[in-house]
């Protein structure tokens, strides 16, 4: 009996087995005498010995199944969960007015139970006339294994189609209500947005940072997230109206792709960014065709004379020039074994205004050799064009720099060639030229109403102001000024500045024949600068209407205008008369 | 003592009687606010399809071309009126009678 006791006890407590082996030695210890007296007491002692063994170890019984009960409950329901996947419950997104982009929607998930499945080939055939576009072999296979409970058949699908599988009447297969993600705008700003994988995981864009804000939560079942709707930037009006635009300009250009952003350029907001060809969230495996990718933030460009906008800039700002400052640009500038020329040579000396306007390859060299590479260096580092940046959207393509700035480089860095980075990387450093010089950190979060609230990141000014107000002048003139080249981009009334860029693509092992890059960066109202808006066209051809031109002044600059002629109104800029402008 | 034990009887018994009714009123609540829940559920559910319609029937995809038909387009700068214009303007309708 001690013995069976102590078995029992064994393990669950180790004072308990000390005390009953006490208890069996002292028995043994005992003289063996064959009085009856000692028997009765040896009697009394195993008595006591046994009650005092069985209330140990109902105690130690007892003891062990309170700590299971407190311990082991999380174990036991993960194990009963563990063979379905586990799904993420998503905050809506809407754009900066709440209208709606994407939401979690509930949607059949059809599955089979492989053991219930009574004629493979008759559920494989009939779920055909469904869902024609199954995998039969692949099924079949699957559902073979009788050792398994659980296959996916189909996650996601519409009601109508659920119905009709469910009419099918066949055992062995069932339905679960999950959440899929839904995007009611369609394609719209489908590169911001992004995409969620089969269980409404974030893997790209604005999804994938919903997730890393933690705002994405894991849910066993269908259960529709109650947290407050991740506001975007975005305006899907200015957003509409620029995918619209650049449609269009793409098809009349014959472009093969076509590329822009708008930036409010007091709070780094993005209003819209749009690449063609176009991605659709609801379809992630599109984004991963090469044509398909991101050309605002996902790749760098080599992007032409827009660039000069940074170096007649940088002239100005280091006190290397004034506007009126006269250059000799008649003689090609020599680097290495290139000779620079002008496009369209002026013939005689040129102001640096003229440089701006007539858009002088041998002028802005020559600003940039003044300068020199420290300095042009330091410059375009406080612009941030040389370190990776960064939005809520992901990170974008790092800029690719010239290994050495030597003179050659210094030269053709100047017009926009040597250094490649994301246009919208670009678009944010020229907004911090616009915005008076304070740096504009682009978003793709709404900020809050009112500009430079801002309490975080304090205003920071990396160039002075007089220069903001110059540069200003000079994007305006470049497109009033009848030889200006931006002068196509003109919107009567919305005081449009801009600048053309008409960059060489880049390929392997040098440029391409005929292959250019053609953009427009504009800005507007120009007495005191509030939009931005980049515009890129991939591969235009001349066409009749630009008199077989390709350059950007023939066909980025009018999409430009068409643009903002759209977005001016929407955003609520106030008109002047054309008299007033002038 | 007997009258003592009676009314304890009949206490015992009323408490019963009282709790077995108990009983049977939280399980019917229980079943009410699980149908609630199923209800508020469900009312989500419809609330969030209903969301994603009106998103997809007001996608400006949709609309421009609808508009367009209507004769509608974004406003030119001649609609828009400036301040100046307005102050020139004189509309008679503002000092009539009436208004």
């Amino acid at each position: 009996m001690h013995q069976v006791v102590d078995t029992m006890s064994d393990g669950a407590t180790n004072t308990n087995s000390d005390l009953s082996h006490r208890d069996v030695s002292g028995v043994q210890e005992q003289p063996i005498m064959a009085s009856a007296q000692s028997y009765v007491r040896r009697e009394k002692l195993a008595h006591l010995g046994l009650i005092v063994s069985v209330v140990m170890a109902f105690g130690a019984i007892s003891g062990q199944l309170l700590l299971l009960g407190l311990s082991s409950q999380p174990t036991i329901s993960l194990a009963a969960a563990e063979p379905i996947a586990t799904s993420f419950s998503r905050p809506d997104i809407v754009d900066r007015n709440g209208r709606l982009l994407a939401t979690d929607l509930e949607a059949p998930s059809l599955f089979a139970d492989p053991a219930i499945v009574l004629d493979r080939d008759e559920l494989v055939e009939k779920l055909s006339t469904v869902l024609p576009d199954i995998n039969q072999a692949d099924l079949r296979a699957q559902l073979s294994d009788k050792n398994r409970r659980f296959v996916w058949i189909r996650r996601g699908v519409s009601p109508a189609i659920a119905q009709k599988v469910h009419n099918l009447g066949l055992p062995g297969l069932s339905f679960r209500t999950e959440l899929h993600r839904a995007y009611p705008a369609g394609e719209l700003a489908g590169h911001v947005l992004g995409s969620v994988n089969v269980d409404n995981k974030g893997i790209s864009g604005i999804e994938k940072f919903i997730d890393s804000a933690g705002a994405a939560d894991p849910v066993h079942s269908a259960t529709l997230s109650t947290r407050t709707p991740v506001r975007l930037s975005l305006d899907i009006g200015v957003q509409h109206a620029l995918e619209n635009e650049l449609e269009n300009g793409q098809r009349r250009y014959r472009a093969s792709g076509a590329a822009g952003v708008v930036l409010d350029i007091k709070t780094g907001e993005v209003l819209a960014s749009a690449s063609f060809p176009s991605v659709d969230p609801a379809r992630p495996e599109m984004a991963t065709s090469p044509v398909r990718h991101d050309r605002i933030a996902g790749g760098t460009y080599e992007l032409g004379s827009v660039f000069k906008t940074l170096t007649i800039a940088m002239a100005l700002d280091e006190g290397i020039a004034k506007p009126s400052t006269m250059l000799d640009v008649r003689e090609p500038l020599q680097a290495g074994a290139h000779t620079i020329t002008d496009f369209h040579s002026a013939g005689r000396p040129l102001s640096v205004t003229e440089i701006f306007t007539h858009s002088s390859n041998v002028g802005t060299g020559m600003l940039a050799l003044q300068a020199g590479p420290e300095r042009m260096k330091a410059f375009l580092g406080k612009l941030e064009l040389l370190t990776p940046m960064k939005t809520e959207a992901g990170a974008m393509s790092a800029p690719q720099l010239p290994r050495a700035w030597e003179r050659a480089e210094l030269i053709t860095m100047s017009y926009g060639h040597g250094l490649a980075v994301a246009p919208l990387q670009f678009a944010a450093s020229v907004a911090t030229l616009f915005n008076g010089g304070i740096r504009v950190n682009p978003t793709m979060l709404r900020t809050s109403a009112a500009p430079n609230s801002d309490s975080a990141k304090p205003a920071q000014r990396v160039i002075a102001e007089t220069t903001s107000r110059q540069m200003a002048r000079l994007f305006r003139l470049n497109v009033t000024d009848t030889s200006g080249t931006g002068k196509r981009a003109d919107v009567p009334g919305y005081r449009v500045g801009g600048k053309t860029g008409t960059a060489d693509l880049a390929a392997r092992g040098g440029y391409q024949e005929k292959a250019v890059i053609s953009s427009f960066l504009a800005a507007f109202p120009m007495d005191n600068p509030r939009y931005l808006t980049f515009v890129l066209l991939f591969e235009p051809q001349g066409t009749q209407e630009t008199g077989g031109q390709r350059t950007a002044s023939t066909n980025a600059a009018p999409v430009t205008a068409d643009l903002i002629a759209r977005i001016a109104p929407q955003l609520g800029v106030t008109p002047q008369t054309i008299a007033a402008t002038q | 003592m007997r009258l003592l034990n009676l009314a304890a009887f009949c206490f015992v018994i009323t408490s019963a009687l009282f709790l077995y009714g108990l009983n049977y009123e939280t399980r019917r609540l229980e079943a009410d606010v699980m149908a609630h829940e199923r209800a508020v559920q469900k009312a989500r559910s419809d609330i969030s399809v209903l969301k994603a319609e009106r998103g997809h029937l007001s996608r400006p995809e949709r609309i421009d071309p609808l508009a367009r038909r209507l004769g509608l387009a974004p406003p030119t700068i001649e609609q828009l009126p400036t301040s100046e214009s307005l102050a020139d303007l004189q509309d008679p309708a503002i000092h009539a009678p009436g208004r």
